[in-house]
């Protein structure tokens, strides 16, 4: 089957000025506004976008499963010179049975968890392929979707597979029909980065050998430049203008060589005296030992990174750090003093000089409060001050996170998730501590918003002199904020240094894979 | 294994407990039932004959003594003997326990019917205003009082239209009847929380995806809909079973049938103790069995909640 | 990063609804959400604010006595000057309703009230006491879970005595476990929010988060669901009263004029459907405003 088409073949997918609202309690809330694009056989097309583009929704216009409040107010989908809004049931069936592949986002989520791989599997054969036999067939999908131990893949319910065995079997189902076209939306973002790589490059392997179409949503510019034949970028419905997708690319992670090289200057300077010390902290859940005699020393005024994929400990090391969680062997000193949670006074002095800055900054504030006693809050519990003194110093942090004097009565659903995070950051600053932890603060965020907090944390540590632990999965980010790392794999310190060395020339074969996945 | 035997203790436990609970609330209360309902001057006994009854049903040992006699005999079965009319409490729980079982038997009949009509009609109805419609079936139904459709039932059914005889044994049209009071108005917790997990199901990325393979609707509902619904449905089911007692209380009175709800009902007014301790127990022991089963069985349904599975992680 | 395409897909939709979003302008569904009251839940209220109303002063809505009938009038059925009729001593119906609220919503207050303060302390007791306290008191909530909630109330009343004061403690006592459960339900989810994570660190003490973010941050849902406990409670009481467990005659309320209007059902179907109605219409009223308020309590949380 060679499906080298000539230039002047109709495209396998035409999207013409399409538009589609949601309803919500009274309106209709547009969502796609006259979006036109074309996928030609065994071309890859990227869609991207921020959260809120539309995405996701017009890759769901194209599977017809979008939501029973969702409606094509003007324009069309054909595939395959079929008008795909006004096929029959029994045609729709057809299409999205032997026409169309769809690697849906989160593989956890799109397996029936009460029934095993084996069977989910069979239910898509007997469609596609009534006439063979299934279980040769799924063993052979799952091989071509790189899966080598089949048999016990398909044995197993969905929850005891990893996130990238279940994408690939959601994959091998995906071509179970010999679609032509293959919807993969944000295929690996639920995913480490090691296992991104893999599965992208499967994606890529089986465009050439079945000379599939893919059309590829993510919000992850790299992933988009490097995979796709065209980029597609939309900007709240529509099909961006250039400025703004060139803004956009702009803001984007630079690869991790550019930044460091960017960086000459920054990384060498002499190391201070030190703020943080963590020696040899060790901490088992049971049988799982969380955090194996991991060390390291962070210097004055200088950003220390953890690194790690889910599951390697960072955020239990970083709930140690913080007296949140007591280590079972090891200490951690802030400027020499112990940081131990079952002396709660002390605890409590050493954490004007601790502060922390979450991942989510959707729960990390009270739904309650308004923004002004949410930064107020350890003024308040600290007794810094007098009424008048705190509400002038809150307008300063405000300000000096750069958030307008307008929000600082408003409470946190009111605002954006780069504003709650710049509410978080204003929180922690509020004491003027010395040390703070940055969990995972922009992976929440929208390139630009990541980028502009990033910048903001870097403003703020120069003026203020801080020290910061970043706790970070993006090895790009790290490259850009970071002075020294630690690499972390399950529960151990692989490997620590300065920043420009570990990434430069990495000792370990682990942090030479990770580095190999982002790039 | 290990963790049935546990469960197992902990409802012993429980039920332990409750005997005791509502040991204290009927007997440390003042007054006891005796003197409560013959020493009034109007009901004929002489003060000597109270004693001597109270003594013989031994009601003027110390609450401590009949408290430890009487669960030492329940343990072996005995529940004591009624205040009313000196029968075997066991006895008469006994005699009573099967129109109620013919009765509650139906009415969970009824009550799934109800369920999957209801559930249906939420999820497939052509219309945005007749899911609607369907969804807020459990919450109307839930406003009507027991008593109330009682009444009405056997007015409209037995007298006026005659199609049930109200009295003696009618056979399955005179326990039909009052089954379906009773199950119409139990069934509003089970049909929400079954509407609710149905429309949930509903949007789960993984029912998207199936549909998005092209996999016929039915399919879709009997295979991955219905499963991932009726699991927590379950769980209500378990406490439906509760909500049946209750309101067989009413249903029996009210349609003068024999039966737990009944006896109940005449315990109460006539301060029957023995009677009344034994019902509750009887009652929670029905309730927490039906419960550990739920629990025992739901893991065949689900394998996520295996306990080899619960604890790791 | 989203978890799911559905995600998304209400991602999609909110930021679209709202092109502010980044500028930090309200999310206009949401607001709208927030402010406007339904139409159904205003008229809850007003149901609500009237037999309260009632209850506190029923000589305003209804002049004629309650107590002492005509009995040349008896069975009357709808008029003028009998509104929903008389029952069989010849006594305005529409009265005897009126006056019913007082017996009637005061003893649901009352055991709302009861099972209220009882129940979440016992739930907020058990998540949020010493260790030591968890395991007898979440025992003590099976118990009160295992015994039917109606039986549970007539073994009060048959321990305390038939009367409508009685009966509410008792249906009060036997609403405890449901509370003392959200309570703690509850008070255990938002203690794992990151935001009692992020006060702790900010120097707030143990107390202070309670105090501060805990309990403002339940009180809603326990809010709703006292509300929806009160219609509940409203059914209870009636069912005891129509078994002659509750308030006694000759004072009205509403279960058991159902049960005398039962008797005179074919000759007088309006004495068991007015009172009935009453009843009816009450709880659907509570439980409106209840979902209006839970679904505000989640709006509240995101």
């Amino acid at each position: 089957m060679s499906r080298s088409e000539a230039p002047a073949d109709p495209p396998l997918l035409r999207v013409r000025d399409l538009s589609i609202a949601y309803r919500t309690a009274r309106q209709w809330n547009p969502v796609v506004h006259d979006v036109s694009f074309d996928v030609r056989a065994g071309e890859t097309v990227a869609l991207i976008g921020e959260s809120g583009s539309g995405k996701t929704t017009l890759a769901g216009a194209v599977l017809r499963i979008l939501p029973a409040n969702a409606r094509t107010t003007a324009g069309a989908i054909l595939f395959d010179g079929a008008d795909l809004g006004r096929a029959s049931r029994r045609q729709l069936r057809q299409i999205r049975s032997h026409g169309l592949g769809y690697v849906p986002q989160d593989p956890t989520m799109s397996f029936n968890p009460l029934r095993t791989v084996r069977s989910q599997l069979y239910e898509v054969l007997r469609l596609t392929r009534p006439e063979r036999g299934p279980a040769a067939e799924a063993e052979a999908l799952l091989r071509r979707a790189g899966v080598a131990d089949t048999a016990r893949v398909l044995d197993s319910y969905p929850h005891q597979l990893s996130g990238g065995l279940l994408q690939r079997a959601l994959i091998a189902a995906a071509i179970a029909g010999r679609p032509r076209l293959l919807i993969a939306d944000e295929p690996t973002s639920a995913l480490d980065a090691t296992i991104q790589k893999g599965i992208l490059d499967t994606l890529g392997q089986l465009r050439a050998e079945l000379g599939l179409a893919v059309l590829l949503i993510t919000h992850d510019l790299a992933l988009a430049a490097a995979h796709s034949d065209q980029v597609i970028t939309l900007d709240r419905g529509r099909v961006a203008s250039s400025p703004y997708a060139e803004a956009l690319f702009a803001s984007a992670p630079k690869p991790v060589a550019v930044t460091l090289a960017e960086r000459a200057d920054d990384t060498a300077r002499e190391a201070p005296a030190p703020a943080l010390t963590v020696d040899g902290v060790r901490k088992t859940f049971g049988r799982l030992t969380a955090v194996d005699a991991v060390s390291f020393t962070v210097p004055s005024g200088t950003t220390h990174a953890l690194v790690g994929e889910s599951g390697s400990g960072k955020t239990t090391l970083a709930r140690i750090v913080l007296g949140l969680l007591r280590a079972d062997s090891g200490a951690v000193r802030l400027d020499g003093r112990p940081v131990d949670p079952t002396d709660r006074v002390a605890l409590r002095e050493v954490r004007r000089d601790l502060q922390i800055v979450h991942q989510n900054p959707y729960g990390s504030l009270d739904p309650r409060y308004t923004v002004s006693r949410i930064i107020g809050e350890p003024l308040v519990r600290y007794r810094a001050g007098d009424r008048r003194q705190r509400q002038a110093r809150i307008g300063e942090l405000a300000d000096a996170v750069g958030l307008p004097a307008n929000v600082l009565q408003r409470r946190a659903r009111e605002l954006s998730g780069g504003q709650r995070q710049r509410v978080a950051i204003a929180r922690a600053l509020a004491l003027n501590p010395k040390l703070i932890v940055l969990d995972e603060p922009t992976s929440a965020l929208d390139v630009r918003i990541q980028d502009q907090v990033l910048q903001l944390l870097r403003t703020l540590q120069r003026e203020r002199s801080l020290t910061y632990l970043f706790i970070s999965h993006d090895l790009r980010v790290v490259a850009g904020l970071a002075h020294t790392v630690t690499i972390l794999r399950s529960g151990t310190a692989v490997e620590s240094g300065p920043v420009a060395d570990v990434f430069r020339s990495p000792a370990d074969e682990y942090t030479r894979v990770l580095l190999e996945s982002v790039l | 294994m290990k963790q049935l035997l546990r469960r197992a203790g902990v409802l012993a436990l429980v039920l332990f407990l409750v005997y005791t609970l509502v040991f204290v609330v009927l007997v440390v209360l003042p007054g006891d039932p005796i003197s409560n309902r013959l020493s009034h001057p109007d009901a004929g006994y002489t003060p000597q004959t109270v004693d001597l009854l109270k003594h013989y049903y031994g009601v003027d040992k110390p609450a401590a003594v009949r408290y430890t006699e009487g669960l030492l005999r329940a343990l072996r079965g005995d529940l004591g003997h009624s205040l009313a009319d000196g029968r075997s409490v066991t006895g008469k729980l006994a005699d009573a326990f099967v129109p109620t079982l013919q009765l509650g038997g139906i009415a969970l009949l009824i009550v799934l019917v109800l369920t999957t009509v209801v559930g249906l009609g939420a999820l497939y109805g052509r219309i945005p205003a007749l899911r609607v419609a369907f969804m807020s079936v459990p919450s109307l139904v839930y406003s009507l009082p027991v008593y109330l459709v009682a009444v009405v039932f056997i007015q409209a059914f037995s007298f006026q239209l005659g199609w049930v005889p109200l009295n003696g044994d009618g056979g399955f049209a005179a326990t039909f009847l009052p089954a379906c009071v009773l199950g119409i108005t139990i069934s509003p917790p089970l049909i929400q929380v079954f509407v609710r997990s149905l429309i949930n199901a509903d949007r789960q990325p993984h029912i998207t995806v199936a549909r998005a393979r092209g996999i016929p609707e039915l399919r879709i509902f009997t295979r991955h809909l219905l499963p991932g619904a009726a699991l927590p449905s379950l769980t209500v089911l378990g406490i439906t079973i509760g909500y049946l007692m209750s309101g067989a209380v009413v249903t029996e009175t009210v349609f003068t049938r024999y039966g737990l709800g009944a006896l109940t009902q005449k315990a109460v007014q006539q301060h029957d103790q023995p009677v009344l301790l034994g019902i509750v127990v009887v009652n929670a022991a029905v309730f927490l069995l039906a419960n550990l089963l739920v629990d025992v069985l739901y893991p065949r349904f689900d394998p996520r909640v295996q306990p080899r599975f619960s604890h790791a992680k | 990063m989203p978890s799911s395409a559905r995600d998304t897909l209400l991602a999609d939709l909110g930021a679209e609804g709202d092109p502010g979003v980044e500028a930090g302008r309200p999310g206009t569904a949401r607001r709208l959400r927030g402010r406007r009251i339904p139409p159904t839940v205003v008229l809850s209220v007003l149901v609500i604010v009237v037999v309260l109303g009632s209850a506190v002063a029923p000589s305003l809505l209804a002049g004629q006595d309650p107590i002492n009938g005509v009995p040349s009038d008896k069975l009357a059925s709808m008029s003028g000057t009998h509104w929903l009729g008389t029952d069989y001593l010849g006594r305005d119906m529409y009265a005897r309703i009126v006056h019913g609220a007082r017996t009637s919503v005061l003893s649901a207050i009352l055991a709302v009230a009861v099972a209220v303060s009882l129940g979440t302390l016992t739930g907020l007791a058990a998540a949020l006491g010493p260790r030591w306290l968890e395991t007898p008191l979440m025992r003590l909530i099976d118990v009160l879970l295992a015994i039917p909630s109606l039986l549970m109330a007539m073994v009060f009343v048959a321990a305390f005595g038939f009367s409508s004061g009685n009966a509410a403690v008792a249906v009060g006592l036997s609403m405890i476990a449901t509370f003392a459960r959200v309570a703690r339900v509850e008070a255990l989810r938002v203690r794992s929010a990151p935001y009692i994570e992020a006060a702790e660190i900010a120097g707030t003490t143990r107390v202070g988060v309670v105090v501060a973010h805990l309990l403002p941050n339940i009180a809603t849902t326990l809010i709703s669901l006292a509300v929806l406990e009160f219609g509940a409670a409203i059914l209870a009481l009636s069912t005891l009263s129509f078994l002659g467990f509750g308030a006694q005659p000759p004072s009205p309320e509403w279960g058991q004029l159902v049960a005398e209007g039962a008797n005179f059902f074919y000759a007088a179907p309006w004495l068991v459907y007015a009172p009935a109605a009453v009843v009816v219409i009450v709880v659907l009223a509570v439980n409106r405003l209840s979902t209006y308020l839970d679904a505000r309590a989640f709006d509240e949380s995101l």
